[in-house]
């Protein structure tokens, strides 16, 4: 793996290691992320992928025999230091989930609910201002301009994920993390989600766990193997699907393991 | 958007992990309203009912002499019943007065009054004591006979001086010598088995008052209960699990039996007194007749957790047995039901648990009544449980209707005991539980 | 004449000795090997058994209810007997397949077993329709549901309307509720979100155990404890009443019975709304009370409000409790430290007095307890209904 050091990297990981009671599931690694780009996690089913995505916006709290050592830093501010507050920092951090996940409320109150509780917004002319923002950035806009008010969960499969989009970059966070965001939908709507990936790079840095490879070839710009818990190699995209340095990593992209 | 620390909390978050907290306070204060109520009304009934299982007697010498106890002289026991209890009373007064002479226990009460510190039962008790033993007339004999309620109150806290002085069955010039009495060991309170064996007793006499006649009751309608409801139960939460086609008939049946679980079971007795008693003619007031209506009450509450066992048999274990050629009612007679059998027994002992704790039913059909003679399992009289009796939970409300405050002693001490048998039921059942539960 | 009991002896006697009878059969007809037989040797016996018992069960039954065929019956049963017995022996071939028959006999118990359910519905209905069509030919249906005064006198002429039970009824419902809901709901959300496992080991046993006490536990409670500490703490102090019975006392006491029934619906609701949810409004920044309030609440509404109808429902048809906390005054007032009754109550106490069965004053309860029919079924087919449609949503 080759060991440059970025210059500023949005998220930067070192010596994390994470244990779900006594099983050792992520074993050391380090990472650093760079802003406006899209990384992609890739490895076979049960690597660790997503439980090391889970750890950039601490959502893995939520489970209570998980423990997680090691620094991760955003911005340079270790996100797991006693000062942080979590919430705060899923403001900053968006996730957006495998299956979609809109909350049975209106599309409008699906996208406002973020912004709302962050007290984001002054009064209901920029609440609104900030839902139609998100909804056009996920191009949903011209689908749901007109039913604002119907409930998000009548929207078919692919419109609810990219509601879920909508609804995370309500917030305006500076990271977006997206665990297999196409693995429940159709092709056509796959499509429509890489597309977006693509446009929300430029406001965003984006982390994309897929068990694709070639939505991982397609999206991202660096792409990151995890193997058994350990991160095998890290490198620019290209080089990873053509060229890999690691056996192991090999023997994934020519569909040998995994 | 401006670039904010994560390191500082910023005043907005504040105010939200405030409101957590708050939320979070709710929620513990909820359970702790919970488990306060719990708590007082734990130690509510069981402060005022824990004295009914101690009882206080006084051990009386007393001579029996045979003129005044048999006429014939030659222990003929038709004639000494004609001796009512009002001439045994006189041999108590005597007896007890005999004893606080000899200790030399100064006084000022009469005869009568002094006799009148033994229970109204006393009187039964020894008349009873002689003629089963003829043989004793003409000795002297020595009985612990029961104290009357206003001195058991005594020993027990409820009377106390100063409410002995406005009380019309008692004085505190009686108390002084009761407690005279128990300083010389004459008078004991002890436990009282009594309580549970004793059949019911009249309005004056709460300390003689037990729970003989209830218990049996309750007994006996819980064998019937048991007997009804358990096949009944399982053989349509089988039919309607394992056989039964997805069609409006199988839905109505099923929405039936949820509602049967909802319905008042004061309805239940409604059912009983309008069918059993008046359309079939069963005996008022029998365990027969309340063992039914239970039956009925109960038997959606065993469907309902019988459905839910035999449904979390997996479906692997029916394909494995039709797979080898069982037929479908073989697979759940030799196979499903076996598996469930633990949960079934659960769900049996709760209902049990739950018709046993039963009032309003069984007032309806006539249970209220006073009734001191112990039921009798069969007769050819009455058939097969017609017997009249009570049963535990109406005792209680029977005796919180009655005036005299030792009543309510008994009435709380009666809740311990069915308390005491719902815990050993519910023990019983988390222990199957426990035991056989299988996770799939 | 024949006495019941020479049949009964007969069929207990075909019953038992048919199963020996008719096994061995089967194994003469097919020559000593059993191979040779559709079914097994026992599977014949079970059916000659099952072909004497389960009609002359069913004969039994309808002859008890049918009290004039007493004569007749017991000929009738030993009839029944002897044909079940014989029919099913005579039919032994090597090709008769026993066991089908053996076990649609069987499915009939079972389907006859789920009829009992249906059957105890018609029966309470039905005897409540009969003896309130009595009550409603001596007393003016519209007196009844609509007059304001209660006051029934064993001479004749009395008030009998329903409105000052039902206000009774639903004040002390309505108090029980605003007092077991919040509470109920508050713990089964802190026990399912935010409790320790230490904590959920010992607050849910005890919350069980507040479940399974009897009634008449609580209605002594009341009576003794609640009732005497409401008056010398809150009615008398405050000049509201000096009676330890009252709608307070009844509807505090019935509010903490009712806790442990609204937490274990409204743990079942709250546990049925999908994790993904909550994830969705964590992963937002959302606090765990913010997601609960704004996100699992909200999704889990219908499901609550149905929890909040059966409790009512149970609410409504409570007897004990306010026989014993509430009294027997029928009064219409709103000062909860007064007594009031309700439906229930007079219930009992017009079924248990003295009066004549077939005197308005008697009749009166089945009218009554019809009335309270129809509004708990009502309560409890919305509810049902109701969290049907919620399930719905999730599955």
């Amino acid at each position: 793996m080759k060991d440059t050091h970025m210059q500023n990297p949005k998220i930067s990981a070192k010596n994390v290691q994470v244990y779900y009671g006594d099983n050792h599931a992520i074993k050391d690694v380090n990472v650093e992320i760079a802003d406006k780009t899209v990384t992609a996690f890739i490895g076979p089913s049960g690597c660790g992928k997503s439980t090391f995505l889970r750890c950039l916006n601490r959502m893995n709290d939520t489970i209570d025999i998980c423990r997680v050592t090691g620094e991760i830093k955003i911005d340079d501010e270790d996100i797991y230091d006693a000062k942080v507050d979590p919430v705060q920092l899923r403001a900053k951090v968006g996730m957006v989930f495998q299956k979609p996940n809109p909350f049975p409320k209106s599309i409008y109150d699906n996208v406002a609910y973020g912004p709302k509780i962050h007290g984001l917004a002054r009064n209901k002319a920029e609440l609104d201002e900030i839902v139609e923002q998100s909804l056009r950035k996920a191009a949903l806009w011209n689908e749901a301009k007109d039913r604002l008010d119907s409930p998000g969960t009548g929207l078919s499969g692919g419109q609810q994920q990219r509601l879920c989009i909508a609804r995370a970059i309500a917030t305006s966070p500076e990271v977006l993390l997206m665990d297999e965001p196409c693995s429940a939908l159709d092709p056509i709507a796959t499509a429509q989600v890489e597309e977006l990936i693509d446009e929300l790079r430029q406001s965003f840095s984006v982390v994309i766990v897929t068990h694709s490879m070639q939505q991982a070839a397609r999206v991202s710009q660096k792409t990151a193997f995890f193997h058994l818990g350990n991160l095998v190699e890290y490198d620019d995209t290209d080089k990873i699907f053509t060229n890999p340095e690691d056996p192991r990593t090999e023997s994934y992209i020519s569909g040998r393991i995994g | 958007m401006t670039q904010k620390s994560l390191l500082t909390v910023d005043a907005r978050t504040k105010k939200r992990n405030a409101a957590e907290k708050r939320f979070k306070a709710y929620g513990f204060a909820a359970i702790s309203v919970a488990m306060l109520a719990l708590v007082t009304l734990l130690t509510s009934v069981i402060g005022t009912g824990a004295s009914a299982f101690k009882q206080t007697y006084a051990t009386v010498t007393m001579q029996l002499p045979e003129d005044v106890l048999d006429k014939s002289g030659v222990r003929d026991i038709d004639v000494m019943k004609k001796v009512t209890t009002v001439g045994y009373t006189k041999i108590l007064n005597q007896g007890l007065t005999d004893t606080v002479a000899a200790l030399n226990i100064p006084h000022d009460l009469s005869n009568k009054d002094i006799g009148g510190m033994l229970s109204k039962e006393a009187a039964a008790t020894i008349r009873d004591h002689v003629l089963a033993n003829p043989e004793l007339i003409g000795q002297e004999v020595t009985l612990d006979l029961l104290m009357n309620g206003r001195i058991d109150g005594y020993f027990k806290g409820r009377v106390t001086m100063e409410s002995a002085a406005l009380d019309s069955n008692t004085s505190p010039a009686e108390l002084a010598l009761a407690q005279a009495l128990a300083d010389a060991g004459v008078v004991n309170t002890k436990f009282n088995w009594a309580f549970l064996t004793n059949p019911d007793a009249s309005d004056q006499r709460p300390e003689a008052a037990g729970l003989g006649v209830a218990i049996l009751g309750s007994l006996y309608m819980m064998i019937i209960v048991l007997a009804i409801s358990l096949p009944i139960g399982v053989a349509a939460s089988i039919y309607l699990e394992e056989f039964a086609p997805k069609n409006r008939w199988t839905d109505l049946i099923e929405v039936n039996i949820s509602n049967l679980a909802a319905v008042p079971s004061i309805v239940y007795g409604i059912l009983g007194l309008a069918i059993f008693i008046n359309f079939l003619e069963f005996k008022q007031s029998s365990p027969l007749v309340g063992g039914l209506v239970l039956s009925l009450m109960t038997l959606p509450r065993i469907i309902i957790p019988a459905r839910a066992a035999l449904k979390s048999v997996p479906p692997s274990i029916r394909d494995a047995a039709l797979g080898v050629g069982a037929s479908k009612m073989q697979s759940v007679f030799h196979h499903v039901l076996p598996l469930a059998a633990p949960g079934i027994l659960t769900g049996v002992i709760i209902g049990l648990g739950q018709a046993l704790g039963e009032t309003a039913p069984l007032l309806l059909i006539g249970m209220v009544a006073f009734v001191r003679e112990y039921p009798a399992a069969y007769t050819p009289d009455a058939g097969l449980f017609g017997e009249a009796s009570t049963a535990l939970p109406v005792q209680i409300y029977n005796w919180t209707q009655r005036a005299d405050p030792g009543f309510v002693e008994r009435a709380s001490g009666a809740i311990i005991t069915l308390l005491i048998f719902l815990l050993i039921m519910n023990a019983v059942a988390i222990f199957l539980r426990r035991k056989f539960e299988r996770r799939w | 004449m024949l006495p019941l009991y020479v049949p009964l002896i007969a069929t207990a006697f075909l019953a038992a000795f048919g199963f020996l009878i008719a096994s061995r059969r089967a194994l003469a007809v097919s020559g000593g090997d059993a191979r040779k037989l559709a079914a097994l040797p026992r599977q014949y016996g079970l059916n000659t058994t099952l072909s004497v018992i389960i009609p002359t069960s069913v004969v039994l039954i309808v002859g008890m209810i049918f009290s004039s065929l007493s004569g007749v019956l017991p000929f009738i049963v030993l009839g029944v007997a002897i044909f079940g017995f014989s029919y099913s022996i005579v039919r032994i071939t090597p090709e008769f397949r026993a066991r089908r028959y053996a076990e649609a006999w069987i499915k009939l118990v079972l389907i006859a077993a789920s009829a009992v359910a249906i059957l105890t519905t018609l029966g309470i209905v039905l005897s409540m329709l009969f003896e309130t069509r009595h009550f409603f030919a001596q007393y003016d249906w519209k007196a009844f549901f609509f007059s304001t005064e209660w006051s029934p006198n064993f001479r004749g002429n009395s008030a009998l309307g329903i409105i000052p039970l039902l206000w009774g009824t639903f004040y002390i419902s309505l108090i029980a509720l605003t007092f077991a809901v919040p509470i109920g709901l508050f713990a089964a959300i802190y026990l399912s979100e935010y409790a320790t496992r230490r904590m959920r080991s010992i607050a849910k046993p005890a919350i069980e155990i507040l479940a399974g006490i009897p009634t008449i536990v609580y209605g002594l409670f009341a009576l003794i404890t609640v009732g005497p500490f409401l008056r010398d703490h809150f009615a008398q102090p405050m000049g509201f009443g000096d009676s330890a019975s009252s709608v307070m006392t009844a509807g505090i006491v019935m509010g903490v019975m009712l806790i442990p029934f609204v937490s274990s619906l409204s743990d079942d609701i709250i546990n049925a709304v999908p994790q993904a949810l909550r994830d969705g409004s964590l992963g937002l920044g959302a606090t765990k009370s913010e997601t609960i309030r704004q996100v699992v609440i909200p999704a889990a509404l219908p499901g609550i409000v149905g929890a909040i109808l059966l409790a009512a429902s149970r609410a409504i048809g409570e007897t004990m409790i306010v026989v014993l906390g509430a009294g027997a005054a029928a009064r219409m007032s709103l000062n909860p430290f007064e007594a009031m009754t309700t439906v229930t109550v007079k219930i009992v106490s017009q079924l248990t007095g003295d009066t004549d069965f077939a005197s308005p004053e008697t009749l009166v309860a089945f009218a009554l307890g019809l009335t309270l029919f129809v509004i708990t079924l009502g309560l409890n087919v919305l509810a049902l209904y109701i969290v049907r449609k919620y399930r719905e949503q999730y599955e």
